[in-house]
């Protein structure tokens, strides 16, 4: 019971537990919010990955999924899925309405041709459509600039059916930074250059490609002309810098992937039937609860039963089975790894590098401990002259280290939920000018500290006159940082993955780091623990 | 108590080995030896004595005679040179006992007194006095105990004069008052041997005699003292005055 009523004492009536408590919080709350931040991203690339394209991928890349209407009218029968859309996609060359004159600008473009209304139920096409009409909330506060409070709910209807609804022509919506005219605004919102001139909804584009399918011969570029119906934010950088939009039948028609008729080998004027429309992809949302590995498993099974019944059907359809070379059936975590792996690592790393800081916070508690069990020499030869045992005063130490580990590690982690929770604001605080009141604030700490700094050395203490100008130097120091910092942009999206900061707090990561900042603060108390324990009673009472 | 009387220049001759139960602590023919640096320094040379139940000794001798040390093997915070003499206690060797049986004696027979009072500074008056008391216990058996304890503690520190010092950090105290909460302490557990370190050594001598009248109060409630002195005329208010010169026992009065 001794040790009880000794750690509560040891704690409660010094300055050097709080030190000690405060480091391991500090090395505790570095590793969490490291971790979170990177644990986040990885969620990120997940998460993008699942709304940008669904759960299950099935893919045939240059001869394309013939009678792809039929296989997904089955998948959608099957439980596991929700729903399934085909899709083409290619790269081509898109002519922008900028600069003015004649040379306009080209942007290198992924495009993918879709069927907006299924995309929309398999993906997060409609909610990351940016041009809509803001609701009456979102008009109180959004900036005086944003020109989505000028817009028509018409926007977002072209947008979603890709089809501009003024001119009926085939539309196209571009990711935001493909138009290298649109400005991500410090407040979060986007704005085109130039007062709205270069809006891009209001200008038509050319998309250029090279079919996908052509037999023999010179290959013949071709081209669209489209207006620009909407642009959409996926949230990931190299996406919306690269991906466009327009609608499947189009595309199938520039890469010659829509029906044909089919003509004799030996004789060209024959036609011996059809050749049907293909897509290069069909992308499938799993249904509620359903994981995207058995849904992958279940589609696996489902097309080959279909390739089986088509190659009976019909003599010219060739189709590879699902496991052959050019066909893939993919979950999104699987097509995304060349994204996920990378991260993975990298967050992987930053946990085996950032658990030296645990190395660090047990060489904290053991110098600080070393220093109390010095101090505390003559209270151990005291309390083994009332009876005490070595292991008893050994286990003082020990629960001394335990209480700051958990003490530590709570105040850690609230720390870190506070800053992760906040990371986006602080990070916007950076990038802007410090306030006045701020940098006024630290001279004015500055003058008082100036001034406690002479009363003190009026009086002769030099412990105060040393914490005092210490004060004095800090704060000016701060005042001067704060009065000429102007903005710095540490988090860029045009050079990072993404546009925004995860700000979650990694709480499976946080529990192992407080078990960690725990174990390592006892282990920290082991070595001065043990010295207690063998410190010579008669020796430890002549101690001075 | 008898009256100081004069020594003489003889070695005494070392007590018969324990035969019973006639004394309730013994020294007999004990060696220390510290080791300073590379060099043994001999403390005890063959140091013996004797002491019987309600006898107030006190062990006279000048500074680094070695009358500490005893003091210490007497308690069993120290040990002597293996192989080379023994303390017994009731007739038993203390130095054959396990740990715990040692941590034992130190914690309920005897009850040691500092020159430097030795109390814990982050304790007030009240902890300090029951802090034996709360060795061995667990915090269940603690709350059971929790008044009895406290009650003792209130009571020695009452009938010491420190009643309305419970809760005063010794930093707080004087020095003759810190010395009546190290008494306190080493009564709390009611223990068979008061083992007194120069008692006295750090305080003036007024002070210093209020503390030798607790003591023999103590005494004449029939407490077994073994005082450490080197002042001559302090050493005359115990019953008996042991010797020591250069590590061994010279006169036994």
């Amino acid at each position: 019971m001794y040790h009880v009523v000794l750690t509560n004492r040891y704690l409660t009536s010094r300055v050097i537990p709080l030190i000690a408590v405060g480091a391991v919080a500090l090395c505790a709350a570095l590793v969490m919010i490291v971790v979170s931040v990177m644990s986040g991203f990885l969620d990120m690339v997940r998460d993008s990955g699942r709304t940008l394209m669904g759960d299950v991928v099935i893919e045939l890349a240059v001869e394309g999924i013939p009678y792809y209407e039929d296989l997904i009218e089955r998948i959608e029968a099957l439980d596991e899925s929700e729903a399934a859309s085909p899709l083409v996609d290619s790269f081509g060359m898109l002519q922008m309405p900028y600069p003015q004159g004649d040379n306009k600008q080209s942007e290198y473009v992924q495009f993918w041709g879709i069927e907006p209304e299924s995309f929309a139920r398999v993906t997060g096409f409609a909610d990351t459509l940016y041009w809509r009409e803001l609701d009456d909330h979102e008009r109180r506060t959004a900036p005086v600039w944003d020109l989505r409070r000028q817009l028509t709910p018409q926007v977002l209807k072209d947008g979603l059916a890709l089809r501009d609804s003024r001119s009926d022509r085939p539309g196209i919506v571009l990711g935001m930074h493909v138009s290298k005219a649109n400005e991500r605004m410090p407040e979060g919102g986007y704005h085109p250059m130039g007062d709205g001139y270069w809006w891009m909804p209001a200008f038509d584009v050319t998309l250029v490609t090279i079919p996908s399918r052509t037999v023999g011969g010179q290959v013949e570029p071709e081209s669209f002309i489209f207006p620009v119906v909407n642009e959409f934010v996926s949230g990931v950088f190299q996406i919306d810098d690269v991906r466009v939009k327009i609608p499947l039948e189009v595309g199938q028609r520039m890469l010659h992937l829509d029906e044909a008729e089919l003509v004799d080998p030996d004789d060209p004027f024959t036609v011996i039937g059809a050749d049907p429309a293909r897509v290069s992809k069909i992308l499938i949302r799993a249904a509620d609860g359903v994981s995207p590995d058995r849904l992958r498993d279940r589609v696996i099974r489902l097309y080959d039963e279909w390739v089986m019944e088509y190659a009976e059907r019909d003599d010219l359809f060739v189709m590879p089975p699902a496991r052959e070379f050019g066909l893939s059936i993919r979950t999104w975590e699987q097509v995304q790894a060349r994204f996920i792996g990378p991260v993975e690592k990298e967050r992987d790393l930053m946990r085996i590098l950032f658990s030296i800081v645990y190395v660090v916070c047990a060489a904290l508690v053991l110098t600080i401990f070393w220093a109390i069990v010095h101090e505390k020499t003559r209270d151990i030869g005291i309390l083994r002259s009332v009876g005490c045992s070595r292991i008893g005063i050994s286990l003082i130490f020990l629960r001394y280290g335990l209480v700051i580990g958990v003490l530590g590690s709570v105040v850690g982690l609230i720390l870190a939920f506070l800053i992760v929770r906040n990371v986006n604001t602080i990070h916007d605080a950076i990038g802007r000018d410090a306030p006045v009141w701020s940098w006024l604030t630290a001279f004015g700490f500055a003058v008082v500290s100036l001034m406690m700094t002479i009363l003190a050395a009026r009086r002769e203490r030099m412990l105060p006159i040393v914490l005092w100008s210490l004060g004095t130097i800090a704060m000016f120091g701060l005042g001067v940082i704060l009065l000429l910092h102007r903005g710095t942009l540490v988090w860029d999206p045009t050079v990072y993955y993404f546009d925004a900061i995860p700000n979650t707090l990694d709480v499976p990561n946080a529990i192992v780091t407080m078990i960690g900042a725990i174990v390592f603060s006892v282990l920290g108390a082991f070595i001065p623990a043990a010295k207690a324990a063998d410190t010579d009673p008669v020796e430890a009472l002549r101690y001075e | 108590m008898s009256e100081p009387s004069r020594t003489t220049p003889t070695t005494a001759a070392p007590p018969t080995p324990p035969t019973g139960a006639d004394f309730i602590l013994r020294a007999h023919e004990v060696h220390k030896t510290y080791r300073m640096g590379r060099v043994d320094v001999p403390v005890l040379k063959g140091a013996s004595m004797d002491v019987r139940q309600g006898e107030w000794i006190a062990v006279l001798g000048a500074s680094g005679c070695g009358k500490s040390t005893l003091l210490h093997l007497l308690g069993d915070l120290d040990q002597s040179d293996p192989g080379r003499g023994e303390i017994f206690f009731e007739g038993e060797p203390i130095n054959r006992r396990t740990r715990s049986q040692r941590n034992r004696y130190r914690n309920r027979t005897v009850g040691f007194v500092f020159q430097f009072y030795h109390l814990l500074p982050e304790l007030n008056v009240l902890e300090n006095t029951f802090i034996p008391a709360l060795v061995g216990l667990t915090r269940f058996s603690y709350h059971a105990k929790r008044p009895e304890i406290h009650r003792r503690a209130e009571a020695l520190l009452q009938s010491f004069g420190l009643g309305d010092r419970l809760k005063h950090r010794p930093q707080e105290l004087s020095g003759g008052e810190r010395q009546r909460v190290a008494i306190a302490r080493a009564l709390m557990n009611q223990p068979r041997v008061l083992l007194a370190d120069e008692p006295t050594g750090n305080l003036d001598e007024n002070t210093g005699g209020e503390i030798l009248d607790l003591l023999a109060e103590q005494h004449r409630a029939g407490l077994t003292i073994v005082m450490v002195t080197h002042d001559r005329s302090i050493a005359g208010r115990a019953d008996r005055i042991v010797e020591l010169s250069r590590g061994r026992v010279i006169t036994i009065d």
